[in-house]
């Protein structure tokens, strides 16, 4: 053992030296350090040498069986998923960024930053805290601090422990964990390094390089070796499908059975039992504190590493033979490759009277139980998983309903006579809309957390494919001939086209901002596509949204309707005399204090008149008293009398006569069309002749081709309220088949979404944070003077752990955030009681954050990003001057939330602000949230450096050159 | 800058200014007249002198022009687009759009959206028909169902705001700057900037650009023309080997000279324009062209706008040079006398003129910028408004004189109003074009 462990760790050593991998840059090359793991470091501080023992003993083993060594295997537990639903991640801890960013090194490093030595399975490894080792892990380079700290090794203080250690709510909320002292935990690491500095010293007279290089890893998994090591069954047992067995594993005692020998406690109890010297290195110990003790080197592939301690093939046997995937997928096959069962002999045989303790077999057998797939815990039973129905569409032949539920994942398949769910189809992440082609062969589900549509054949009722499109698809249309599919890519803000047959996506389309649904004209000429966020508008003006019309024959934009003033521009429909078509919108006074709410009109709500030759009409839904919150989706009866909208924030569901609605309008001058209906009240009284109770949050409806029935989809109680529209009544209740229960953060969301909790139920919180992100606009809040520190509106995906709130930073909890000032400035009546208040924050908590689109986990980076981050790391400008520290990017926004917490002034105050300092924004998927700044003054990323950084106070910018400004940017978007 | 700087202002005022009844503003009458005044001109003893009249090319006998009085918001043209029953103009204050079916003009100036004022250059998307713009100060702009969308070099990753050139490759977009060329990728957001750093530029004033084939093509004030492959992503560059920059030391050695202005790669075969002259490059041999030996008016070429491997119109500040039949080195070069109120087209093969046709005016001004192809038609962009060359009857290369069934041939009659279009003047023939046998 002794042998192997010297051979190898030479080899490792001047593999790590000669496989620095060379970055060329303009002029010189530089060398670009990588990372190489703490199996690397553990080659000399892991105690191998008698000479020096305990302080070396203590670096290594101490961290091995420490947390920050168990990081990675922590996040397999129910409460790392716990924590992960809190914060918004919709994947499972282990594959999230924002996770692995303080459980993980080199989380975001690309393969080629990467030796074969290091493995992300070991959490936080030295090379977190002391930077890439590569190019000082040279033991000569070690010996001296100097030249390693010039060599790229960095010596950690307590403010950047603090990075990952601040205090973040979910981790709290979940684990009720205290506050880290982080001086009291430095001063223990820093007097281990101290023991190992004295100890090095102490010792370099007689350190032999050779003795603590091994040779470089080759592939792991080696039939030729009988033993391969934990990382190689790792490699395949880390998933939840595997019952996250590593991982299990790892924070079991036998993965830290090696590295107890190397503690205090474990010397102790070796001398205690007549062990001299160093128990790593004694037989009696290594039997059953390591895997493989005894045998010769070449029986161990140079992946295995007896660090590990009790490794799988402690109890399983080596695994050369049997490792390879096709093997192991077999069990007779695998039994005969040598898979040993477990029987309990194999535990007794260690186990037994250990140091003197008697063996529960039973009970250890519970202990380390690792079945597949994982059981649940009691603690943190499974979540119910609601339905969420959002959107609906009829099969061509009339006999069903087609739901698109976004919470399940799936699609609802409803009887229309029976009035019964006949099937539910998994299609993918949020499903949000759903059309079929003109044969009914086929229907198509846009998912817009996984950016596809699903392709389902309706007679088997199986999703055939998926079609990539663009970000986060949201309306899908086909076209009336059925070649062409539209899609909306909301986030990317263009119209996918997709050939219906080959699925291959023949042009994309520029949209307005935020293209949400979309409707065919009766003649099938036209697509008109809503857009729920205004277009850019100039500083402190008024929003100006659009309507996309689209020419279906040209397969060109035609026409973009300006709908001034409004705003979230959702449902849409067509009257069937092709003449006009109707939006549902919102018209938000966000240029004014919103405590004008008393005055009745912050934001109101409506309709919008799309008349085919591009000209607009808007008018309220709202009435005195009563408003109309949240418009989301409009439909209109066949013969055209009526047309029904949907209230997600108020439960409703408005009829309108459209005759009299189009009367009214006609009737006016151009003065009162343009100025008096969009705002009036009273109006609205002329035209709604009977608002219909639903169930809540009512979103997507539809009228049945007879023009006898409507369906809508009441989004959060999981079930379709049938409207009788002979008797304007509902008449029928479709139970969808959610959970009966109400969950905290299922009570949190109704609550998010309804208009209960705002004066005269003008708004709900969804009014502002549509999909739970941003509405584009720059608010008025505070009643301190008209435009007076104007707000851009930020996302609440993810923000649990970026307090304090507002762009002030003056909330320090969501409790105040939604709490007392909620009602102060934004809602005007009595604030949500304590119950109410814990779900809302509960569930905004959970409002899922969607992966970034720039860069997959683990991916490699484009070369524009990789310049990029160099850029976003440097710390010195392109003429070599050094960037003081405060002014780095890297400095405020560091992984894995970008942000440091802090208010800053980084020179953006403008003349209407009042504060200097403004909260560091983090910058997770910032791609997605323009406008920028507190103020929401620059469009785009480009515009804060290039308008709004004259001084180099935000960043040292001025230096770069467009490219690297370029570069810069793309590299943020991988955030 | 200097393309526009040096812009062409010789030249009096277009009296053959554009008018809705066509030969009106001429009279009907007139027009008939004026057809008297075509004259050809043998010169030299071609083949047709001893039996064999000449292969000729197409020479366009029929214009009409187009300036403010006719909607143009301006009469400087710097780029035209076909796209269509569309024709896209872009001048120096404002857009304009002629729908040919109609024959009305639409115009945008700054007040009208249009983020700046002088449109430079213009691409349209094939896959989204949007109109991309080249806005000469002021950046990028997308006109897209009536919407302007506009990308600078402040507010997005625009290497300059003094574009010259726009092509449309794939989804992305090209942008030839002052200082670089840009890429904007439409789908995914993302901005290349080319410049010295990463591309061969020994100049980063790029003029103009073109796309065919999976290949982009630069032309660069000062270092020629640059191919970029876009599969490879890879740079190619196409110098003037001999380097001098006063001579051409070794004559089809390769690009004329390196100080060029246009390019446009169509089958196979890339034709260039530089102030020194112009050329053409088949894959193997490259052939320069200059004034003293073929039909360009003028070294200083602003635009290349090749039609085919064949044929290429080249805009100088004297006129248009075309090669109608490289081949048989034919070349058809237009001009138009103000003074005289004369157009003229004269053909030419190497160095010997073989017709000299007199017409109404072609060209509303010599000082040509840029052409575009219209089916048989060209549309050609002048210092003093918009000319479009009407080819019914065009052909390709040359033929025998004697089957020259048009362009040569008596327009209809000028019965009530000559050679009546419903826009713009027109200008024609109404003699057969007899060559040198006449």
């Amino acid at each position: 053992m002794q042998r192997y462990v010297c051979g190898m760790t030479a080899a490792l050593l001047i593999a790590a030296a000669i496989g620095v991998v060379w970055a060329s840059g303009p002029g010189v090359r530089q060398r670009h350090p990588v990372y190489v793991g703490a199996r690397v470091c553990a080659r000399c501080h892991a105690g191998q040498n008698s000479e020096h023992v305990v302080s070396r003993w203590r670096t290594f083993s101490q961290w091995r069986a420490s947390k920050h060594a168990l990081a990675y295997a922590s996040l397999w537990s129910p409460e790392s998923k716990e924590i992960a639903r809190l914060s918004g991640i919709p994947v499972e801890p282990q594959d999230a960024p924002a996770c692995l960013g303080c459980h993980a090194t080199a989380y975001d490093a690309e393969a080629w930053e990467k030796e074969d030595t290091f493995f992300l399975e070991d959490g936080i490894q030295c090379e977190s805290c002391h930077g890439p080792g590569s190019e000082y892990i040279d033991p000569e380079v070690m010996m001296d601090r100097e030249r390693s700290i010039m060599n790229g090794m960095k010596m950690p203080d307590a403010q950047f422990c603090m990075k990952c250690h601040n205090v973040k709510g979910s981790h709290i909320a979940v684990l009720k964990s205290e506050p880290l002292d982080i001086e009291k935990e430095l001063k223990t690491i820093c007097r281990r390094a101290e023991d190992h500095a004295d100890a090095a010293g102490h010792t370099s007279a007689r350190h032999n390089p050779a003795s603590t290089i091994a040779d470089p890893p080759d592939d792991p998994i080696q039939a030729q070796h009988d033993y391969i090591g934990v990382m190689a069954c790792a490699a395949c047992h880390t998933t939840p499908a595997r019952g996250y067995q590593f991982s299990r594993w790892r924070m079991h005692r036998h993965a830290h059975a090696y590295a107890i020998l190397g503690t205090p406690a474990g010397v102790e109890m070796a001398a205690r039992e007549g062990v001299d010297g160093n128990p790593q290195r004694s037989p009696r110990c290594l039997r059953c504190h390591a895997t493989g003790t005894g045998l010769p080197a070449d029986r161990f592939s140079s992946g295995f590493n007896p660090t590990d301690g009790v490794q799988c093939e402690g109890c399983h046997g080596p695994g050369g033979a049997y490792a390879n995937t096709d093997v192991m997928r077999d069990e007779q096959t695998a039994h005969d490759a040598g898979l040993r069962p477990v029987a309990e002999q194999t535990c007794r045989a260690c186990h037994d009277n250990a140091h003197g303790r008697k063996f529960d077999y039973e009970a250890a057998i519970k202990m380390i139980s690792h079945a597949t797939p994982v059981e649940d815990d009691a603690n943190y039973a499974t979540v119910p998983r609601y339905k969420t129905p959002v959107n609906m569409a009829k099969s061509p032949n009339g006999k069903e309903l087609y739901v698109a539920c976004e919470a399940s994942g799936s699609v609802i398949i409803v009887d229309i006579v029976a009035r019964k769910v006949v099937a539910e189809i998994e299609t993918g992440g949020q499903p949000n809309d759903v059309a079929f082609s003109p044969d009914g062969y086929r229907a198509y589900v846009t998912n817009r957390l996984d950016d596809n549509v699903a392709v389902i054949d309706t007679a088997t009722r199986t999703v055939l494919r998926t079609v990539p499109v663009g970000d986060d698809p949201h309306g899908v249309l086909v076209d009336a001939s059925g070649k062409f599919i539209y899609v909306l890519n909301t986030m990317a803000e263009s119209v996918s086209v997709l050939n219906a047959e080959t699925f291959v996506e023949t042009r994309r389309l520029a949209a307005s901002r935020s293209p949400w649904s979309l409707a065919l004209s009766p003649d099938g000429k036209l697509l008109a596509v809503t857009n729920n966020l205004s277009r850019f508008v100039e500083f402190r003006t008024p929003s100006v949204s659009e309507v996309t019309l689209i020419d279906t024959e040209r397969g060109e934009v035609a026409h973009r309707v300006a709908v001034p003033g409004a705003n979230l521009l959702q449902g849409i429909a067509w009257h069937p005399s092709g003449e006009f078509a109707l939006i549902t919108l919102n018209r938000t006074k966000n240029l004014v204090p919103m405590t004008r709410l008393l005055q009745g009109w912050t934001i109101t709500n409506g309709l919008g008149i799309i008349w085919r030759d591009g000209t607009v009409d808007q008018v309220l839904l709202d009435e005195p008293h009563m408003c109309f919150p949240d418009a989301a989706d409009v439909a209109i009866s066949p013969d055209g009398k009526i047309a029904l909208v949907t209230s997600s924030g108020s439960d409703r569901v408005a009829v309108v006569d459209v005759a009299k609605l189009i009367g009214m309008i006609r009737n006016a001058s151009t003065y009162e069309r343009e100025l008096v209906l969009p705002n009036h009240l009273g109006k609205p009284t002329e035209f709604v002749v009977r608002h219909i109770s639903t169930r809540n949050s009512p979103r997507g409806v539809l009228i049945a081709p007879d023009g006898r029935t409507a369906f809508v989809a009441n989004a959060l109680d999981d079930s379709i309220t049938v409207i009788d529209l002979a008797a304007l009544d509902a008449v029928e209740r479709i139970d969808l088949g959610g959970p009966k229960t109400i969950t905290k953060a299922r009570f949190g969301e109704r609550l998010f979404h309804s208009a209960d909790i705002t004066f005269h139920r003008q708004f709900s919180c969804h009014s502002c944070h549509p999909d739970g992100h941003v509405d584009g606009l720059t608010y008025d809040i505070e009643p301190d003077g008209l435009g007076v520190s104007p707000v851009d509106n930020r996302t609440l995906r993810g923000i649990l752990d970026t307090a304090p709130f507002k762009w002030e930073g003056t909330n320090p909890s969501l409790q105040r955030q939604c709490g007392p000032r909620l009602a102060v400035f934004f809602t005007r009546i009595d604030p949500f009681t304590p119950d109410e208040l814990s779900a809302l924050d509960y569930y905004i908590c959970t409002i899922p954050r969607p992966p970034n689109r720039y860069r997959p986990l683990g991916g490699e980076l484009t070369p524009a990003q990789r310049r990029g981050k160099l850029m976003f790391e440097r710390n010195v400008t392109n003429d070599g001057r050094v960037i003081p520290k405060d002014n780095r990017c890297v400095t405020c926004h560091f992984a894995p939330l970008f942000t440091d917490r802090t208010r800053r002034d980084v020179d953006t105050r403008m003349w209407l602000d009042r504060e200097v300092e403004f909260d560091v924004p983090h910058l997770n998927n910032i791609y997605d949230s323009a406008p920028y700044l507190h103020n929401g003054i620059a469009k785009t990323l480009e515009e804060i450096w290039t308008r709004y950084n004259p001084n180099d106070l935000h960043g040292v910018t001025n230096d770069m050159t467009k490219d690297q400004l370029n570069d810069l940017i793309e590299y943020l978007k991988t955030l | 800058m200097r393309r526009l700087r040096d812009r062409g202002i010789e030249g009096s005022r277009d009296r053959w200014r554009g008018d809705p009844i066509g030969c009106a503003g001429i009279g009907p009458h007139m027009a008939c007249r004026l057809a008297a005044l075509i004259v050809v001109a043998m010169i030299g003893l071609p083949p047709a002198a001893q039996g064999e009249p000449p292969d000729m090319p197409y020479v366009y006998t029929k214009w009409e022009q187009f300036t403010t009085k006719d909607g143009l918001p301006n009469d400087h043209i710097f780029a035209v687009k076909v796209d269509g029953d569309r024709v896209w103009i872009g001048t120096e204050d404002g857009l304009a759009c002629l729908n040919k079916k109609t024959g009305k003009i639409k115009s945008w100036r700054e007040k009208d959206g249009l983020p700046w004022r002088v449109v430079g250059a213009i691409d349209v998307a094939p896959k989204t028909g949007d109109v991309w713009l080249g806005l000469f100060g002021g950046g990028l702009a997308r006109f897209s169902g009536g919407r302007f969308d506009h990308w600078h070099q402040l507010n997005s990753g625009l290497v300059n705001d003094v574009v010259y050139g726009v092509c449309i490759e794939n989804d992305n977009v090209w942008a030839a700057t002052t200082a670089g060329a840009s890429r904007y990728n439409t789908v995914t957001g993302e901005w290349s900037i080319f410049t010295e750093k990463n591309a061969p530029m020994e100049e980063i004033w790029n003029y103009g650009c073109s796309y065919a084939d999976g290949l982009v093509y630069l032309s660069v004030w000062g270092s020629g023309v640059l191919e970029y492959n876009v599969k490879r992503g890879t740079w190619k560059d196409y110098l003037d080997p001999d380097g001098e920059m006063e001579i051409d030391l070794y004559r089809d050695d390769g690009i004329v000279h390196v100080i060029t202005t246009g390019v446009t790669y169509i089958d196979k075969t890339l034709w260039v324009s530089t102030y020194f002259g112009a050329c053409r490059y088949d894959g193997r041999h490259w052939r320069g062209f200059y004034q003293h030996d073929s039909g360009l008016p003028s070294d200083f070429g602003n635009a290349a706008r090749g039609r085919s491997a064949i044929e290429c119109w080249y805009c100088t500040d004297k006129g248009v040079g075309v090669v109608a039949d490289f081949p048989s080195d034919t070349w058809v070069t237009y001009t138009t006398d103000h003074k005289a109120g004369k157009g003229k087209a004269v053909v030419q093969r190497g160095k010997k003129i073989i017709a000299e046709i007199t017409t109404m005016p072609n060209l509303p001004h010599n000082y040509a910028l840029w052409a575009d192809f219209d089916g048989n038609d060209v549309w050609v962009g002048t210092s003093k408004g918009l000319g479009h060359a009407i080819g019914e009857g065009y052909y390709p290369g040359v033929r025998s004189a004697n089957k020259t069934s048009h362009g040569l041939q008596p327009v209809r009659p000028c019965a009530g109003g000559g050679s009546v279009r419903t826009r713009g003047s027109v200008a024609t023939t109404d003699q057969p074009l007899k060559g040198a046998t006449e």
